[in-house]
């Protein structure tokens, strides 16, 4: 049972290689022509309004402000590169882009470095409680440690430079992190461990050595999904990023002025937010399923 | 083997981490003498600045530091760090009558009012009255105005044209031409102005003071139901509830009422003067050849539009870098840079950059008519005058949204008024 | 598996045993290894939530306002009078967060279960189809909402535009008093519908096929098998993708800030309790009440995790 979070990512794989036998363990599809017709038109559909939205994103961000208040134009207009221009040059994204990794990256490996050794101990020693009090980062809301996490922080002299962000990030990384990674060491079978250490290794020494290793796949995972999760905060970056810190979902505020709202590169930035967390997503999707899934079919 | 050195990348990569964050973080210690943090919103104004700072450094020797945020995200932002008392922000944009009041009861402005009179050449009596008076605070100078607005009347020549009608004078004048060409043009409104509940506010506000009202009378309690004030929401509720665009939003602040405007399809839009670029610049506006500018329509108290400093430049009162700071706002509100950004489009506060022809050679002719006249009557404020603003205007807000949903104006207003009224006792407190 | 509910440990044993340990701080190290490893995470998390906790708590119980350096008194239970009996704002604002909520996830979860049933079972493109599920779940909230901000928009979107071809009026949408909320609903369900599909997608994934092919067997029709053998087993997990979702959707920040700014709008027709308690800290600057609308919608949030874990446990059983 517990293994089946892993599974399904394997599943997934050799269905796509089309595998005769492994369609055929699945089960028998349903022979009605009718059904068949319904299902393609249903998977067009959810198809279409899944990416529709974001296609009209990505066309919007080549239109001029002219062509976008233009309804006669919707489909055939002259793209223009300028809004990325804009987004790119003129408002230095390659900084924010910078800052969006960075915090992203740190945090995420921090987190693990936190996270999986504490994830293998309330595992492995079913610290139910302790779990609790990780988890709860999660339920919290938001807007009620943002003026106090300042408060602290500005008095230790900790702001300014990227440490609050990161720390504001760990935050929403950790919990995360340690859910995945607990229900990833159950699933992991004791006796490796237990044979090291007739082997003469120390319970720690096999954990590192066994299943730490045994764990990589695991540890992407939730390594993955708490960078997408970083990358995408808000909250958190709105009131404690500063000049040097500024992220990307804020930046994407400048666009959004008292004189004008400029579309076309607000589009373009939002396109700029979105692109790099949907190729590291489509380059790791095995993982992200798994993780998003993690503990979701165990009784 | 390969088990062993993915650990050990893992720890490499941690220390790596925490190490460079240490640096990160040092670097951010510029407390330094050389360093002014400088903290400004989205806007015109500040693009003019940007590409000017080089300048200002080269000048002073002093590096800048810039962030750059969104109105509404620069003020969470001041919320949280100027709360926690942080010495991050050295010189702060606000908006004076929206949060000045605010920020200098709880101390976060340093008092400027021994600096503003030190330098003849700055001329600190060069600035207008209505903006001077805004960031004032208690007798105390806090703030230097950079950006000021008032309410004129946007219209489309074309429409006035095709109908026969002169450019209305007085507020009987604009409803009677606003029916007239919504009779004449089924996609045409007559009128649009902003509908949201907060953001109308400011806009209404002129129209309540040409109806002789106010929100606070000259004893300071709630008088947003006297008859000046249910006349003044009536009417303009009215304008958008009878001659404004169909199902019409309660929900537009000026870029979706602009949009209307600049889509064609308004013939007269009531809105600040400093957001006219987006109404006569061809990329932005299908109407820009044929929009025209005229002083706002005078009521029964006359044409009585705000005028005020929509932003203003601030010390940040926990900074330990006071005088690099003032040294920022000096230069960037000089006459010199007043002249340019008003030059780029932004109304300033300097009367002697209004006075300079130089001054208005960019704007549209009967714009800068329109301007000279509404900052000779203009009132100093467009919204309560209070310490949460924020809440107020939702409150006196209410009848105006009240009033274009064809709902009873006056109950509206009676109702506005003794919630207006607990808010201001409350704040006594 | 939710939050109030860590991982069942499929392997727990008692700790202490240390062969092959050497003296030494290894040693220590080793006998201590349970909270040497669990006690960083958990300090960490502590610190970062108690202080703010405690001071949150702290200031509900003051008059707090302007500034949180300002001298403020204290007050009792007052700020939670206020709030309670507030029918202005706080309720409807409980309502709004529950029926978003509420609506969000229903949706998400037939939605999410049709297409899942639709996945269940290979097809060639099955990965371009994967691959379409996954976008709109990764896609930063912000900018999700920017996007349908301008999608939505009355005069320039492409709703109104794709309505206006088939004869329909335009819309208001986020910009109506009675459609903001539902038009929000509806971002919600199209970004997080994925994340549901996939959970249900492994849940169905690991269902046992006996029990299916004996009532095909006995001649039950598709339906007939969803609904009496299917779905009730599939409910562990059902329940498992509302309680992940539910803590996401009461806390919905982003996207009704991205769309409707502070205060959710001239009504606050989209302002939620998270909305509500920024808009009061940061709007209105008051500490005091909005420390006390925290503390009641954190206990909302765990209350409804809590009646969901035992609605899961009763259903597992």
């Amino acid at each position: 049972m517990t293994v089946l979070t892993e599974d399904t990512g394997n599943t997934e794989t050799r269905t796509s290689a089309a595998e005769p036998q492994q369609a055929r363990r699945r089960r028998k599809p349903l022979g009605t022509r009718a059904y068949k017709v319904f299902r393609v038109a249903a998977l067009v559909a959810v198809v279409l309004f899944l990416i529709a939205p974001l296609f009209w994103m990505l066309l919007a961000s080549f239109k001029t402000n002219v062509d976008i208040y233009d309804t006669g134009k919707s489909f055939l207009f002259t793209p223009t590169g300028e809004n990325y221009a804009n987004v790119l040059q003129r408002n230095n994204y390659f900084v924010f882009i910078f800052n969006s990794f960075w915090v992203a990256f740190v945090s995420t490996v921090l987190s693990l470095v936190l996270g999986v050794p504490a994830a293998y101990a309330m595992s492995r020693f079913t610290m139910h409680r302790s779990a609790l009090v990780v988890l709860m980062a999660r339920v919290i809301p938001g807007v009620s440690l943002l003026v106090p996490w300042y408060y602290v922080f500005s008095n230790l002299k900790m702001v300014g430079g990227f440490e609050v962000l990161i720390l504001s990030h760990m935050f929403v990384s950790l919990p995360l992190i340690v859910y995945i990674m607990m229900s990833y060491f159950d699933s992991l079978p004791l006796e490796l461990e237990e044979s090291a250490q007739v082997d003469g290794l120390t319970p720690i020494g096999a954990f590192r050595r066994i299943t730490l290793p045994l764990a990589v796949s695991g540890i992407a995972t939730a390594g993955i999904l708490s960078f997408i999760f970083s990358w995408n905060n808000f909250m958190f970056a709105l009131v404690l990023s500063g000049s040097k810190t500024k992220t990307l979902p804020v930046a994407i505020f400048d666009f959004v002025s008292y004189a004008s709202i400029d579309w076309g590169g607000l589009m373009a930035a939002a396109t700029v937010v979105t692109i790099p967390i949907m190729i590291i997503a489509l380059f790791t999707q095995k993982y992200i399923v798994s993780g998003l899934t993690a503990g979701a079919t165990k009784g | 083997m390969k088990r062993r050195s993915i650990v050990k990348y893992a720890a490499v990569a941690a220390a790596l981490s925490l190490g460079l964050t240490a640096c990160g973080g040092g670097g951010s210690d510029a407390k330094a003498g050389g360093t002014v943090r400088v903290t400004l919103a989205n806007h015109v104004w500040t693009e003019g600045i940007k590409a000017a700072i080089p300048e200002f450094e080269k000048a002073s020797g002093l590096k800048v530091e810039l962030t750059q945020l969104g109105e509404d995200q620069l003020s969470d932002q001041y919320n949280v760090k100027l709360n926690a008392g942080s010495d991050e922000i050295d010189v702060m944009m606000y908006r004076p009558l929206q949060e000045g009041k605010a920020f200098a009861k709880n101390g976060y402005l340093a008092d400027l009012t021994s600096k503003v009179s030190q330098d003849a050449n700055w001329d600190w009596k060069d600035y207008q009255e209505g903006p001077v008076k805004a960031t004032t605070v208690d007798g105390k100078v806090v703030g230097v105005p950079i950006i000021t607005e008032r309410e004129v009347l946007y219209y489309r020549k074309d429409l006035l044209q095709a109908v026969g009608v002169q450019v209305p004078k007085t507020m009987e004048e604009l409803e009677a031409a606003a029916k007239k060409i919504a009779a004449s043009n089924p996609d045409t409104a007559g009128f649009v102005a902003r509908t949201g509940k907060s953001a109308a506010v400011t806009q209404f506000s002129s129209f309540l003071y040409s109806f002789g009202g106010d929100f606070t009378d000259a004893s300071g309690k709630s008088a947003v139901n006297s008859d000046a004030a249910k006349k003044a929401y009536a009417f303009y509720g009215g304008l958008i509830k009878n001659y404004g665009p169909k199902n019409v939003s309660t929900d537009m602040s000026w870029p979706e009422a602009m949009a209307i405007f600049t889509q064609g399809k308004a013939a007269f839009y009531t809105e600040a003067d400093s957001l006219y670029k987006n109404a006569t610049d061809p990329a932005k506006s299908k109407v820009a050849d044929t929009v025209g500018f005229a002083e706002l329509p005078a009521g029964p108290a006359g044409s009585k539009p705000y005028n005020i400093p929509s932003w203003g430049l601030a010390v940040n009162q926990a900074s330990s870098n006071q005088d690099n700071a003032w040294k920022f706002i000096q230069w960037a509100t000089s006459k010199e840079r007043t002249l340019e950004a008003q030059k780029a489009g932004v109304p300033g506060p300097r009367a002697s950059v209004w006075a300079d022809p130089a001054g208005t050679s960019t704007y549209p002719k009967d714009l800068a008519a329109a301007i000279a006249a509404s900052a000779k009557a203009g009132v100093g404020h467009d919204r309560p005058e209070v310490i949460t603003v924020g809440k107020a205007r939702e409150i006196v807000g209410g009848p105006i949204v009240a009033s274009i949903t064809g709902g009873d104006a006056s109950a509206a207003a009676d109702t506005a008024n003794s919630a207006f009224q607990t808010f201001l006792d409350g704040e006594k407190k | 598996m939710s939050v109030l509910t860590p991982p069942r440990s499929a392997h727990s044993r008692r700790a202490g045993r240390t062969p092959g340990a050497r003296p030494g701080f290894s040693a220590w190290a080793n006998r201590h290894r349970k909270w040497l490893f669990a006690a960083p995470a958990m300090i960490f998390v502590g610190v970062l939530i108690v202080f703010p906790l405690a001071w949150t708590v702290y200031l509900s119980l003051t008059d707090s306002q302007g500034s949180v350096r300002a001298a403020s008194e204290f007050v009792g239970v007052q700020n939670y009078l206020t709030v309670l009996s507030d029918v202005e704002r706080f309720w409807p604002a409980v309502g709004r967060t529950l029926s978003f909520t509420g609506v969000a996830l229903a949706c998400e979860v037939v939605l999410g279960m049709g297409i899942a049933l639709l996945l269940w079972r290979p097809f060639r493109g099955e990965k371009w189809v994967r691959v379409a599920i996954l976008l709109p779940l990764v896609a930063t909230p912000v900018a999700v909402g920017m996007m349908w901000r301008l999608i939505f928009d009355p005069n320039i979107g492409f709703i109104n535009q794709l309505l206006g071809m088939v004869g329909i009026p335009p819309q208001p949408w986020l910009s109506g008093q009675d459609t903001a909320l539902g038009t929000t609903i509806f971002m919600d369900v199209w970004q997080w519908t994925p994340m549901v599909v996939l959970i249900l997608l492994a849940g169905l994934t690991s269902l046992s096929e006996e029990p299916d092919e004996a009532a095909r067997m006995d001649g039950a029709n598709a339906f007939q098998r969803f609904f009496f053998i299917t779905l009730p087993l599939m409910m562990p997990t059902v329940i498992v993708a509302i309680l992940l979702r539910g803590i996401d959707a009461l806390k919905t920040f982003d996207i009704l800030y991205a769309t409707k700014g502070k205060g959710g709008g001239s009504f606050h027709e989209v302002e939620t309790l998270n909305v509500y308690a920024y808009g009061l800290s940061f709007d209105y600057n008051q500490y005091g009440l909005s420390s006390a609308v925290l503390i009641l919608f954190f206990m909302i949030i765990i209350g409804t995790m809590w009646l969901l874990t035992m609605r899961k446990k009763a259903v597992s059983k």
